[in-house]
């Protein structure tokens, strides 16, 4: 089957019920989205589907359906980085940085949704991005530096 | 000897059909003739209707005015609300926050083992959603489920033979009946849940209030 990831069409032959990280990370080689626990209690591979975050290990190949899938790797880049990016680096946010793919895709599918959120709305929308190094303080001000950006671009 | 297969064959023949129907989610949708149902039989299906409707593989979702699916029964241990700080918002799919979509992706409809994984998020073949804030069951008795039930202000203007059509045609219902990876499925089955509603409509909604 034929899927679309970052803007480029892959030809990928595996079974339909293969979870899209599999495919991501074994078949194309895109490890961006990260292995964390499997079962969407993590959220170390979410990825956009059609810009709507979603836990990679979760959806099957199968049920895609040709929607347009969006990494990290595809989020910006690194001439032109996308603003939650920005403000990751400018927070230091990361520290392991293994769940922190995962938490700009949240973040940046949030703000999409939500450019003016409050304290309350960021810890609803980003508590299912789990980081065991406990940066959660700095990703709350790097999603509200960013909120700013985006309201002042 | 060769008759003593016979229990046997049809024991394996209605455990295969059962399992078909199930596989299928096909539901019959027959009420009872109009007058056949005293109000003693309605209730006694109202009853039935009442421990599937206060089951945790129904009630947690239906939360009223809190925005918080909750986590309880058999296989969660102690009740307590979603956890990740998860909330659905007014929009009840999480719009606002989390869809719950991020989690609860959609799966094709013929894809019958999705579930089977312990502590994965369930999925079904539409999108994942909380009830209705009027669809309040969580920790309600029986007179209130029954009134809520019964009542079209808070049933979605719902007849009997139309909340049984939505049981069809809703997907993410059918999950009750095979939620998997180690959940408790909600008592009876989708079919006899159907007949229920059916019968208790021609017994013209009696509550134990009543």
């Amino acid at each position: 089957m034929q899927i679309t990831v970052n803007g480029e069409a892959h030809d990928v032959d595996v079974e339909p019920e293969m979870p899209l990280l599999w495919v991501l990370r074994d078949e194309l080689g895109i490890t961006g989205p990260k292995y964390g626990c499997g079962i969407a209690q993590c959220g170390a591979c979410t990825v956009h589907i059609n810009g709507y975050a979603i836990r990679s290990c979760q959806l099957a190949i199968g049920d895609l359906k040709g929607r347009e899938v969006t990494t990290i790797e595809g989020l910006g880049s690194p001439e032109s980085l996308h603003i939650v990016q920005e403000a990751w680096i400018d927070n230091q946010v990361a520290q392991c940085g293994y769940c922190q793919s995962g938490q700009i895709m949240q973040a940046a599918s949030f703000l999409a949704t939500k450019p003016d959120p409050n304290d309350e709305d960021i810890d609803a929308a980003m508590s299912g991005n789990l980081c065991r190094c406990g940066t959660y303080p700095r990703i709350r001000a790097a999603v509200k530096a960013a909120a700013k950006k985006l309201q002042e671009s | 000897m060769k008759n003593l297969h016979l229990p046997l064959i049809a024991l394996t023949t209605a455990l295969l059909v059962a399992a078909m129907a199930v596989a299928d989610n096909k539901v019959e949708i027959k009420p009872p003739p109009e007058g056949s149902v005293t109000v003693e039989q309605g209730l006694q299906a109202w009853s039935r209707i009442y421990e599937v409707a206060s089951h945790p593989r129904c009630a947690n979702c239906h939360t009223g005015e809190s925005d918080r699916p909750m986590w309880s029964g058999p296989s969660y241990g102690k009740t307590r609300v979603h956890g990740m700080n998860i909330r659905a918002g007014a929009s009840r799919v999480g719009a606002e926050y989390l869809l719950c979509s991020t989690c609860h992706t959609t799966k094709s409809e013929d894809w019958q083992n999705a579930n089977s994984v312990a502590h994965a998020a369930p999925r079904v073949a539409m999108n994942w959603a909380l009830a209705p804030v009027e669809a309040h069951w969580f920790g309600r008795s029986t007179e209130q489920i029954c009134e809520q039930l019964r009542e079209p202000l808070t049933n979605g203007n719902r007849s009997m033979l139309e909340i049984a059509e939505h049981l069809n045609h809703d997907l993410i219902l059918h999950w009750a009946w095979a939620p998997g990876g180690g959940r408790e499925p909600a008592p009876y089955s989708l079919q006899e849940h159907v007949n229920d509603i059916l019968t208790w409509g021609v017994a013209d909604t009696p509550c134990p209030q009543d």
